[in-house]
């Protein structure tokens, strides 16, 4: 398959979007009823769920840390979540590697002193995947955090950029992740914009970099507050307490 | 855990003694049962089944793989189930559990066994077939994975488009109509606590019970069974379990 | 309800203590999901149990050692109950209420004042909503008392033992407490329900 044109020649992108202009995102919180926190992106075409348990008893007890929660991360693709191909189960050296850089996004605002000799699960399941799978991820992990009561100092929440036909854009679709020149993820505490997540393929000069790093820092602001929604959508009265996950949103 | 197992156990058992479930429910009484289809965009069919609290997720994917030695003009039929760990206190990340194992096993037989899927039609050429893979996955458990898993494998099922193949590969995105089910194949699960029987467990009667029962059925057959845990039945209380299988049964093929 | 908080929102901009916060630079920020009350204090709406010297617990005894008793308490921590000045003796399975009477530093928990919870059943409870199943003065465990006829033992770390009586209604009932806690008007519904189901 050759390379797609990937912007239009209206400066719009393949799917109509403008450069700075993010996919449709749906984020719902308590979602599940077993874990202690729960959330659910729809993200594009992305679809996440995030589980939280936790604080819980250390296994194995000597790994455990006397001052403080140890934060576990599973970032897993489910075997059904791509289109082109049914996948294996079990870890690949892609989900590892995600798996390490989103628990130490979280281990830095999660207050894990509060919580000595005991362990803190994030679980995040990719049902299907659309390009940017971690930034769902993330944007996932940090609303079941907040729901299952973890101390946190702050919420995170993630977008990509990249470079698509010469131009700086946001939030990459699987075509312009494939095809584009390059990628970056990034995760910001959503207070005090701190970077808690970096990573970038291709090749961007430094000029770039900083357009790119403002242009996910004012779409994390947007993505913030949905996470704060879902939350308040969460607890309100109007779902009467239940916990269901609905896909169809 | 064990403790808090027995102590589960003998407030399960004493409410039975009234005939009464935590929750209210009779005896013989499934929790509110919801089925949704076509979950997913990427799969070639899917769905989502809530029982009470436990909610499972069918999802159905083709791919191009040689047939078995053994049946040479034959697709593959493969059945897969994750307890994913968002989905219990219970379930660990890491190679597949013998739960796991028994649920993926119980479920395909359920399937494999009522011959609702032509597999001989997946047949393309010497060597080459089409393999479906159904995957169940487990995202909350509250008891009775069986009956959740075999009704959103067959919701999954009878919503599955066949994929556009040409050269011998699958084209991604495009198909040609619908998989051809012939039957509804479902299954009820009873839980045996002491003397009496319980329709589908909720977990903390699971963690409680002696016996477990899973009857899958056709309209008019038995397909599959599977017994579980230490204690045991007897034979006619298994006739009466399956005679309430295909009562029941017909409850669960009208959702979906 | 009222305005809901989300972790690292500023709620206040002096620093003050209280729990589920932290100060930075002078200013105080929530670390839960929570709703201000009446008097300005953040309540979080989720969220583990920890430890407080001199909380009211209810636990199961999980293991009989020579000096005393490991009991569990539904948190990752653990507590024994010395058997030292005990009267009474337990066995493996029990359900006892106690009060905490030291924590270390790893949470670790000292037991004391005993009593031995016979019958009935235990259910598990959010410990954060614990105050909404007691009630302002004990009303909502009064009311659940009142119609059901069992005794309940209710533990902030999040147990709750329902003696017996109409359990399975007074379990039924607690965890519709547990689920619509933070929406008002809780007792009216809760009244309903135990009326509507009571018979």
């Amino acid at each position: 398959m050759g390379k797609p044109k990937l912007l239009n020649d209206d400066g719009k992108r393949l799917d109509g979007r403008a450069l700075d202009e993010l996919r449709p995102l749906k984020i719902a919180a308590r979602v599940l009823n077993d874990a202690n926190g729960s959330a659910y992106v729809h993200w594009g075409k992305n679809r996440v769920l995030a589980g939280v348990y936790g604080p819980r008893e250390c296994i194995p007890k000597h790994n455990s840390s006397p001052y403080a929660a140890q934060i576990k991360c599973r970032y897993n693709m489910a075997p059904f979540c791509s289109l082109e191909e049914h996948g294996r189960s079990g870890p690949s050296r892609r989900s590892v590697e995600l798996s390490k850089v989103i628990r130490e996004t979280f281990e830095n605002v999660i207050i894990a002193g509060a919580y000595p000799k005991t362990q803190i699960d994030i679980y995040i399941e990719i049902l299907q995947s659309d390009g940017g799978t971690r930034c769902a991820a993330i944007t996932a992990a940090a609303v079941a955090l907040a729901d299952a009561g973890i101390p946190l100092k702050d919420m995170v929440s993630a977008v990509a950029v990249g470079k698509v036909e010469g131009k700086i854009s946001l939030d990459l679709s699987k075509e312009e992740d494939n095809f584009g020149q390059s990628d970056m993820p990034i995760a910001f505490a959503s207070r005090n914009g701190d970077v808690l997540l970096l990573q970038m393929d291709g090749q961007l000069t430094k000029e770039e970099i900083a357009q790119g790093l403002q242009m996910a820092r004012n779409a994390c602001v947007k993505i913030s507050a949905l996470q704060a929604e879902a939350l308040r959508t969460a607890y309100d009265g109007a779902k009467n307490g239940e916990k269901q996950l609905d896909l169809s949103i | 855990m064990d403790i808090i197992n027995e102590l589960k156990r003998e407030s399960v058992k004493k409410l039975l003694e009234k005939n009464e479930r935590l929750d209210g429910r009779a005896l013989d009484e499934y929790r509110r049962i919801e089925v949704h289809t076509k979950v997913f965009e990427n799969s070639e069919g899917s769905a989502h089944v809530r029982i009470g609290k436990t909610q499972v997720l069918g999802a159905v994917k083709f791919g191009i793989a040689a047939p078995f030695a053994d049946k040479p003009d034959e697709g593959v039929l493969s059945v897969g189930a994750e307890l994913a760990p968002l989905g219990s206190f219970m379930f660990e990340p890491g190679p597949p559990s013998p739960s796991s194992i028994e649920l993926a096993r119980v479920t395909d037989r359920g399937i494999r066994s009522a011959e609702i899927i032509d597999t001989k039609s997946f047949f393309l050429e010497a060597g080459k077939a089409l393999a479906l893979y159904l995957d169940i996955y487990v995202i909350d458990n509250d008891g009775n994975l069986f009956d959740a898993a075999s009704l959103a494998g067959m919701a999954a099922l009878l919503n599955t488009k066949m994929p556009k193949v040409e050269e011998g590969k699958i084209i991604p995105g495009e198909y040609t109509g619908q998989l051809p089910v012939a039957k509804k194949a479902v299954s009820c699960t009873f839980a045996k606590i002491g003397e009496k029987f319980l329709l589908d467990p909720s977990l903390d009667e699971m963690r409680g019970m002696d016996t477990r029962l899973t009857v899958s059925t056709l309209p008019d057959c038995v397909c599959a069974m599977q017994k579980g845990e230490w204690g045991a039945l007897k034979e006619k209380e298994i006739v009466e379990l399956i005679e309430l299988s295909f009562k029941k049964g017909e409850e669960l093929r009208s959702l979906i | 309800m009222s305005e809901l908080i989300v972790p690292g929102q500023m709620i206040s901009d002096r620093p003050t203590r209280q729990p589920s916060t932290y100060v930075e630079d002078g200013k105080t920020y929530s670390a839960v999901v929570a709703i201000k009350n009446v008097e300005g204090k953040i309540v979080p709406l989720q969220g583990p149990y920890s430890p407080v010297e001199g909380d009211f617990v209810v636990g199961v005894v999980t293991n009989v050692k020579f000096a005393g008793y490991e009991v569990a308490l539904h948190t990752p921590y653990r507590a024994f109950l010395s058997s030292r000045e005990l009267r009474d003796t337990f066995e493996l399975g029990d359900i006892i209420s106690a009060e905490i009477i030291s924590v270390d530093e790893v949470k670790s928990m000292m037991l004391d004042n005993p009593r031995c919870l016979r019958g009935g059943m235990l259910a598990e409870f959010s410990p954060v909503k614990i105050p909404r199943l007691i009630g302002k003065k004990n009303s909502m465990l009064e009311l659940i008392r009142g119609k059901t006829g069992c005794e309940l033992a209710i533990g902030k770390n999040g147990y709750v033992w329902i003696g017996p009586g109409k359990t399975a209604l007074a379990f039924s009932t607690i965890m519709k407490v547990e689920r619509e806690a933070h929406i008002s008007g809780l007792t009216n519904r809760i009244e309903e329900y135990l009326s509507k189901n009571g018979k």
